[in-house]
């Protein structure tokens, strides 16, 4: 298990990341959200011990993160941490024996992925000449090859097509299955609401949703009603509890500020003419974090 | 940890070894310093007209000077390239057929011909311009004939002649015994020899600076830098870094020497002799008369001293630059910061070659306890004698506390600087990493 424990971490008078806490068990894969300069880098930062923090505890598995445990870590950053000028093999061979592993298992694992990833013909290629989806695949062998317990991911998607997300899903879901400890960050909610089981939403350094996605969107009280039938934009907007109503191909999405108004707007739709359907929807992670955000930047 | 260490140092070396502008560099440093080793064998297997005879045809009006000027001749041409291939013949054609017959460049007409005030007048008469160091043997053969033909009609007999024109010998006498005249004369010569020395440690000096500054710089900008120090410690990174830059350092001097040494074996291998410069100086004697003299002695020592304070300063500077290449953000950055510790090698480097002109200076004294120049300045000003052995120590002295200096502040900087992306507030985070 990994476990931050009331960490806060400041460069000068800017607090980067304020008494955050939060557990992330073995095959769970937890997201960690926030616009930029939230604090997430910061943060994967403190968990690999690339910085101290100013306060609060790093563990996993109960013992401190350390040099003999950064072994058991997958670290991919943010921006491609490559080195251009090496080949696909020799940067491989370079991350891997950082990691403690031996040069033949690097070999085996690296061309395990190539294939896997459908790019074997670029094992002895130079970095910088292959594309930037290829570059972010090289990236993730990097951070996976040693099979680690800690996954790290930050922004894994970045530069991807529809394709490769789809190809490093399966492969994330994959150390999932097999008991690893994942963390990911994205601003692509759609795809954390995908597979993050926990996250944990950072606004200036501070959690200010945090808990399982499925209670995070239960506690959220505003939801979304998807209504058909021949229907007046005004007339809905009338109604008590509606915020927004917006016309979609076939229907209206009525937002309403609470779900306790959800009988409230059954009783007017249905003494209008025609109605074909009538819908509560939970609203989707964008949405909340969206909100959230605001909030918290409002405040 | 350990395995980490020398895999980082090898991946370090490899990645600046096996390059192919390390190769292309090399073939060519080698090629160059062959050549140069060997440049008048080359000159010379090229052709041209210094190859051509020489001949002067002295036109002797006064009857009495050509066998005197032969003579004098004969004894002025040690600093001729070629004198062996100098004809010198005497003619009584007139002289304005020996001037119709001058044909090319390689022809000189020397006409004498009594003066009543001066003895004998001269006349040299050539197509074109005569290489200098002839003409000066000419003008001198000439006026040392003149002087023994006005010694003779002064009736001077030919013994005291003979007394006349022999050299003054000259006693040197210097009152501190610890130095001797042959001495005087080598620290003249080392003093323009030993900067020609220095100037491979100074450009490796430039190669080790941009080689650190280069790797680290790359690591930075591409953010690898976060994914390996999250599996070694920066301590073990930095280290491997000045490790491997200086094992490069080594490996370059190495080639150099090779080149040297592969360069004076084929001087000797073509010419015979390995300072033979072509020319009658006596550069053999010099030679000799160096091993013979006490700076063999001297240099039983000052070679040692010189390669540790050579070793410790390549250790400094590699320090040096490698925390100014983590405070630095891009490659452009660094080359900026570079520059101060350039000049400074500059200034080391030129004041070595100005000690022997200001002799007893205090100025170049102190500035030779200075780490990162006291190995320029140090060496040659002790072979000179103007500074002992306790100011040589004072300089080892110095370098080894900034190197423990740099050691223990600059890998606090470095921890800091590796990670740091922003310019903003540089000297405030590094000058908080060195409190920390």
């Amino acid at each position: 298990m990994l476990k931050l424990n009331n960490i806060t971490k400041s460069y000068g008078d800017l607090k980067a990341v304020d008494n955050l806490s939060f557990e992330v068990n073995e095959g769970e894969i937890f997201g960690l959200l926030g616009i930029n300069g939230a604090g997430k880098t910061t943060t994967f930062r403190v968990i690999m011990g690339l910085l101290d923090a100013d306060e609060g505890t790093v563990t996993l598995d109960g013992k401190q993160i350390d040099y003999e445990v950064t072994d058991k870590i997958g670290f991919l950053t943010e921006e491609r941490s490559l080195l251009l000028k090496m080949t696909v093999y020799d940067q491989m061979m370079y991350y891997g024996v950082l990691k403690g592993m031996s040069k033949e298992k690097i070999e085996t694992e690296l061309d395990k992925w190539l294939k896997r990833f459908e790019i074997e013909e670029y094992k002895h290629r130079k970095i910088k000449e292959l594309s930037k989806g290829n570059q972010q695949k090289i990236q993730f062998i990097a951070a996976v090859i040693n099979n680690p317990r800690l996954l790290i991911l930050d922004e894994p998607f970045a530069g991807l097509d529809p394709v490769n997300v789809e190809m490093f899903m399966s492969a994330i879901k994959e150390f999932k299955n097999n008991g690893a400890i994942i963390i990911f960050s994205s601003h692509r909610m759609e795809h954390v609401e995908l597979f993050c089981e926990k996250l944990v939403v950072l606004v200036k350094g501070q959690a200010v949703l945090k808990g399982s996605l499925k209670d995070i969107k239960k506690e959220y009280r505003k939801k979304n009603i998807f209504i058909s039938g021949k229907l007046d934009k005004d007339e809905l907007l009338k109604i008590k509890g509606v915020v927004e109503v917006r016309k979609k191909q076939t229907d209206y999405e009525v937002k309403i500020e609470d779900e306790k108004y959800i009988d409230n707007v059954f009783e007017h739709i249905k003494k209008m003419d025609k109605i074909t359907k009538f819908v509560v929807e939970e609203p989707s992670l964008n949405e909340i974090f969206v909100s959230k955000v605001g909030e918290s930047y409002e405040k | 940890m350990k395995n980490k260490f020398k895999y980082l140092v090898g991946a370090s070396l490899k990645k600046k070894i096996k390059t192919k502008w390390f190769a292309v560099v090399n073939v060519l440093l080698v090629v160059l310093i062959i050549g140069l080793i060997n440049i008048d064998t080359i000159i010379e297997s090229f052709g041209g007209d210094f190859n051509e005879p020489t001949n002067i045809v002295v036109k002797d009006e006064t009857g009495e000077m050509f066998d005197l000027f032969v003579s004098n001749f004969k004894q002025a041409q040690t600093y001729l390239r070629d004198p062996e291939n100098i004809n010198i013949k005497i003619s009584d054609s007139d002289k304005e057929l020996l001037i119709e017959e001058i044909d090319n460049e390689k022809e000189i007409v020397i006409y004498i011909t009594p003066d009543d005030n001066n003895y004998i007048k001269a006349e040299i008469i050539s197509d074109s311009y005569v290489d200098n160091i002839l003409y000066q043997t000419i003008t001198t053969s000439i006026n040392t004939s003149k002087y023994t033909i006005a010694m003779a009609k002064s009736n001077i007999d030919v013994d005291e002649l003979q007394h006349i024109n022999t050299p003054v010998e000259i006693a040197r006498n210097i009152l501190d015994e610890t130095k001797s005249s042959q001495e005087e004369t080598m620290n003249f010569f080392m003093g323009i020899v030993f900067p020609i020395f220095i100037l491979p440690f100074f450009m490796l000096i430039i190669f080790l600076v941009q080689m650190i500054g280069g790797e680290i710089n790359e690591e930075k900008t591409t953010r690898s830098m976060e994914v390996i120090i999250s599996n070694v410690s920066p301590k073990v990174h930095f280290i491997s870094k000045i490790v491997a830059s200086n094992l490069f350092v080594f490996i370059q001097s190495a080639i150099l020497l090779v080149s040297a040494a592969i360069g004076i074996a084929v001087r000797k291998a073509t010419t015979g002799s390995i300072i033979d410069l072509g020319m009658d100086i006596d550069v053999k004697n010099l030679f000799e008369m160096l091993m013979s003299s006490d700076i063999a002695s001297k240099l039983a020592y000052i070679i040692p001293i010189t390669i540790v304070i050579m070793l410790l300063s390549f250790l400094a500077y590699s320090l040096l630059a490698g925390v100014l290449a983590s405070m630095t953000t891009s490659i452009e950055d660094f080359q900026q910061l570079q520059t101060p510790v350039m000049l400074i090698c500059m200034a080391g480097y030129y004041l070595a070659m100005l000690a022997p002109s200001f002799e007893g200076s205090l100025f170049i004294k102190i500035v030779s306890y200075i780490p990162f120049i006291s190995a320029f300045i140090s060496p040659p000003l002790l072979l000179l004698g103007q500074i002992g052995f306790v100011d040589v120590g004072i300089s080892l002295g110095l370098l080894v506390v900034v190197i423990y200096i740099m050691i223990k502040y600059g890998m606090k900087i470095y921890k800091v600087g590796i990670l740091n992306y922003s310019t903003s507030k540089l000297w405030t985070k590094m000058l908080k990493a060195v409190k920390d």
